[in-house]
């Protein structure tokens, strides 16, 4: 199994630990990620679709032309990104007229789009092609940890185009992180956007770190050890996002923030320190102690049976 | 005795008013014929409703009514006297309920002229280019309010995205794109996936935008995330501590994408000067700034 992997912006640009977590899972899972040589922005769906649809479906198709080239279909593990590719995709294969328009603009810089390739999540991937059995043999550590899964918006919205899971009530993301010894906890309202996409967080602080802290008073209210989540800018959001809720509410909030990836390398054996999460702006140490104590007992208690 | 066959036929009557109604309202749009079917015995059963459209209900059951009538002979006997009670008793009591018409004195309409809308507010063209531009499921909508309830801008924002769907059918496209509201969406797709009608109203809401940034309603901060895209390839390029991070863990310092690629960005950039992506968030080239 070969992937075109995607890498986006703000995980390799930022949070440089979940690109190494996954070059360094997939190569032991047997899947091979070849690099989408001089890729670009997805362009981040909100923001471009909001200013100019026609930029934002050519520079997507660029894009998705590098992997048909490549002849491998794309995977990303950006929500942002996924909802970007997947709809380009899926529009440019559904509407002849668009894909003419597109590849107008594309020809202008040698490029094509042919609607050859499959946009894919690594979450889906790991779900669908490796499996929950496989991945749980990988799991060496497995992690003490009461988790505040966090899906985000665009990896499984709009259902009626991306298809992955029940939107409004998925398990995908809950049985991955299950399957590393983590337990998923309920929480109200899980499903809420973390507030940063669609353009908010850059021109509407203040409303988006509303959003970030009823997640974060909810997820606090539910007693969790760590936010895991499956989109480099939810976790922006969670992690810089959540140093700003502080400063601008006064609270105290210091709930320790992963991409799948990351939870994971842990879970795998990975140092911390390789995956860059010491450069996090909350603190992971008290994940990082909890996921570490030995007392397996209590580690049976917790996740057995769930 | 009698009063058991009464009851029996009118509860027999109830049955085939139903069906009758299904029929007289066949014309009619699919959304509207269901919500007969359900409202029509609610109307029979509770004669003191005080819904606004309590008349109109009436008049449509004493129309179906005078259909039915010579299509069930059997129940002619005792129909006429109940039916004619029906249509004298129910007005009645329309007439007798106090009435909310508005008069000239009422000092909240004091004003309210200036902000009367008009027909010259109204693009007619607005909707269909909506339409057009991918979002032919827009007129689908029956402004249910679903959006807006599932909306967790709306609980903490003026973002009502009922109003944005609305104001896109009416065409009342200024109005709509001078609203800052319009950019407190953050495209979670609660909405769509709630809608009972399939409507894709994200698309609408980016439509609406892309006319928006068109018209200059584009913040600055959103300007600058376009610049970086001209300038680097990237919404958020990389910086010294990220390089630094990159090269601890092993990873290459720049990642193999546009950054490492001059040749790759001059692509982006051909595609964003043939989109004119640069003129509409005034780029200047020689300077990098945003004019």
């Amino acid at each position: 199994m070969a992937f075109a992997y995607f890498l986006g912006c703000i995980m390799n640009n930022r949070y440089p630990g979940i690109e190494k977590a996954t070059r360094i899972m997939m190569e032991n899972l047997d899947i091979e990620l070849k690099d989408m040589e001089g890729a670009s922005c997805c362009p981040a769906p909100g923001v471009f679709g909001s200013f100019d649809l026609t930029t934002w479906a050519a520079v997507a198709a660029r894009n998705i032309s590098i992997a048909e080239d490549m002849g491998a279909d794309v995977m990303t593990e950006c929500n942002g990104c996924f909802g970007t590719l997947f709809e380009t995709n899926h529009m440019l294969r559904e509407d002849e007229d668009q894909k003419e328009k597109i590849n107008k603009v594309l020809a202008e810089a040698g490029r094509e789009f042919k609607g050859e390739v499959n946009v894919r999540h690594l979450a889906e991937i790991l779900y669908n092609d490796v499996g929950i059995a496989k991945l749980s043999e990988k799991v060496t550590n497995p992690l003490n940890l009461n988790v505040a899964v966090h899906y985000g918006c665009h990896f499984l919205k709009p259902s009626a185009e991306i298809n992955i899971d029940n939107a409004l009530k998925p398990t995908i993301l809950d049985e991955l992180v299950e399957a590393t010894g983590a337990k998923s906890i309920p929480y109200k309202d899980k499903l809420m956007c973390c507030g940063a996409g669609g353009g908010l967080r850059s021109r509407d602080l203040d409303v988006t770190l509303d959003y970030t802290k009823e997640k974060l008073d909810n997820m606090t209210d539910a007693g969790v050890d760590a936010i895991v989540n499956v989109c480099p800018f939810c976790h922006l959001q969670f992690d810089v996002g959540q140093t700003e809720v502080n400063k601008k509410y006064g609270t105290n909030y210091s709930i320790p923030v992963f991409h799948l990836a990351q939870l994971y390398g842990l879970s795998m054996g990975l140092k911390p320190e390789d995956l860059t999460v010491d450069a996090h702006q909350v603190c992971v140490d008290s994940a990082l102690e909890k996921c570490s104590l030995e007392d397996i007992e209590n580690l049976d208690k917790i996740t057995g049976g769930e | 005795m009698k009063q058991l066959k009464r009851l029996k036929n009118m509860l027999l009557r109830e049955e085939e008013q139903k069906e009758t109604d299904e029929q007289v309202q066949q014309p009619e749009s699919e959304i509207e014929t269901k919500s007969k079917q359900t409202e029509t015995p609610k109307s029979e059963i509770k004669t003191s409703d005080t819904e606004p459209n309590q008349e109109q209900n009436d008049s449509k059951v004493s129309e179906a009514e005078q259909e039915l009538e010579p299509a069930s002979p059997n129940l002619i006997d005792e129909e006429p006297k109940e039916a004619e009670e029906k249509v004298s008793e129910d007005p009645k009591k329309v007439e007798g309920k106090p009435k909310t018409t508005r008069s000239d004195s009422m000092t909240l309409l004091e004003g309210r002229d200036a902000e009367t809308i008009t027909r010259a507010e109204i693009d007619v063209n607005f909707k269909q280019a909506v339409m057009d531009a991918g979002a032919e499921t827009l007129s689908l909508c029956f402004q249910c309010g679903t959006c807006t309830g599932a909306c967790p801008s709306g609980r903490r924002t003026p973002y009502r995205v009922r109003t944005v769907v609305r104001r896109s059918l009416m065409g009342f496209k200024d109005d709509l794109i001078s609203d800052d509201s319009l950019w407190m969406c953050s495209t979670c797709y609660e909405c769509q996936e709630r809608c009972p009608r399939g409507i894709k109203i994200v698309d609408i809401v980016k439509i609406a935008r892309n006319y928006a940034a068109q018209a200059g309603y584009m913040a600055k901060a959103h300007k600058m995330t376009g610049s970086y895209v001209i300038k680097t390839g990237h919404g958020v390029p990389i910086n010294a501590a990220t390089k630094a991070l990159r090269k601890r863990v092993g990873l290459s310092e720049l990642p193999p994408t546009t950054h490492e690629f001059p040749e790759a960005l001059e692509e982006v950039r051909t595609i964003l000067k043939t989109t004119k992506f640069d003129r509409l968030i005034g780029y200047n080239w020689e300077t990098g700034e945003i004019e």
